[in-house]
């Protein structure tokens, strides 16, 4: 996995991370770990360009979860946590939707998005533009 | 039907995801289905990885075959005995505090699978089999 890092403007400056490759239990903590590297500097906003990842596990669910309570300045949970951490969010989602987006998820992991309930706790885009123009 | 073997490390994810779909195309599986397949078994994988080795050494064996209209995978190992099936799937209505730990990946198993049986091994380990209508 790969993660690029880009800046969109919109009516605030949102930092855009491009996740390139599959995210899963081997390499989720490097995305909450770079996460928590850009909140550490100032990163108030974040779009989640999912474009280029073919496949997403529960782990990658987890890094979903624990990214958006970075975004908060939260402390996180045990990536461990599975349901807990999830429903966590599910109590919250609508201060989550402030901080953290989804771009262009695919299709795959669209579904586990859906099976998993995370979909209805995120903002989800398809166009970067749009995206950036929501926050 | 094709049989691997693996060492239980997570970097070895990618590995049996790879696997899984290459045996499962040769054998003319449905797509759709593979894809629900390589997710399951890759939740499975990570939970043997994380929940059954614990960070010890270790063997996951995979086998992947058709039997009838469906695509079957086993996965065996040698940790400790432990029925995935017997996890209760998580009960939204009790409070955060209340709810059981680690369900998410076994929750998108039985969602992704037609079929979850579980072995316990006569000395030690355990036989996981998954099956879903792939022809």
């Amino acid at each position: 996995m790969n993660i690029n890092i880009s800046q969109g403007q919109g009516r605030v400056p949102v930092t855009i991370l491009g996740i390139q490759g599959d995210l899963d239990a081997s390499n989720y903590t490097e995305l909450i770990a770079k996460t928590q590297e850009l909140c550490n500097t100032g990163m108030r906003y974040l779009l989640l360009d999912m474009t280029n990842v073919p496949y997403m596990s529960s782990a990658g669910l987890v890094a979903l979860h624990n990214i958006a309570l970075l975004m908060r300045g939260d402390k996180l949970t045990d990536p461990q946590s599975g349901w807990p951490a999830l429903h966590a969010v599910a109590g919250e989602e609508k201060r989550l939707q402030t901080y953290i987006k989804l771009l262009n998820p695919q299709p795959k992991v669209s579904r586990t998005l859906e099976i998993s309930g995370m979909v209805e706790f995120f903002e989800i885009y398809t166009d970067l533009d749009s995206a950036i123009a929501s926050f | 039907m094709g049989t691997a073997s693996f060492t239980a490390e997570l970097e070895n994810l990618v590995l049996i995801r790879r696997f899984v779909e290459k045996t499962a195309q040769s054998l003319q599986a449905d797509q759709a289905a593979i894809d629900d397949v390589i997710q399951a078994v890759d939740e499975v994988a990570t939970n043997i990885i994380v929940h059954g080795y614990a960070g010890k050494p270790g063997i996951i064996d995979v086998e992947v075959k058709r039997e009838g209209a469906s695509l079957i995978v086993h996965l065996l190992d040698q940790a400790p005995q432990f029925d995935p099936t017997t996890v209760p799937p998580p009960d939204l209505t009790l409070p955060l505090e209340k709810r059981q730990p680690g369900g998410l990946g076994i929750h998108l198993i039985r969602e992704y699978m037609d079929q979850v049986r579980y072995i316990a091994m006569p000395q030690v380990g355990n036989k996981l089999t998954l099956g879903k209508k792939a022809f």
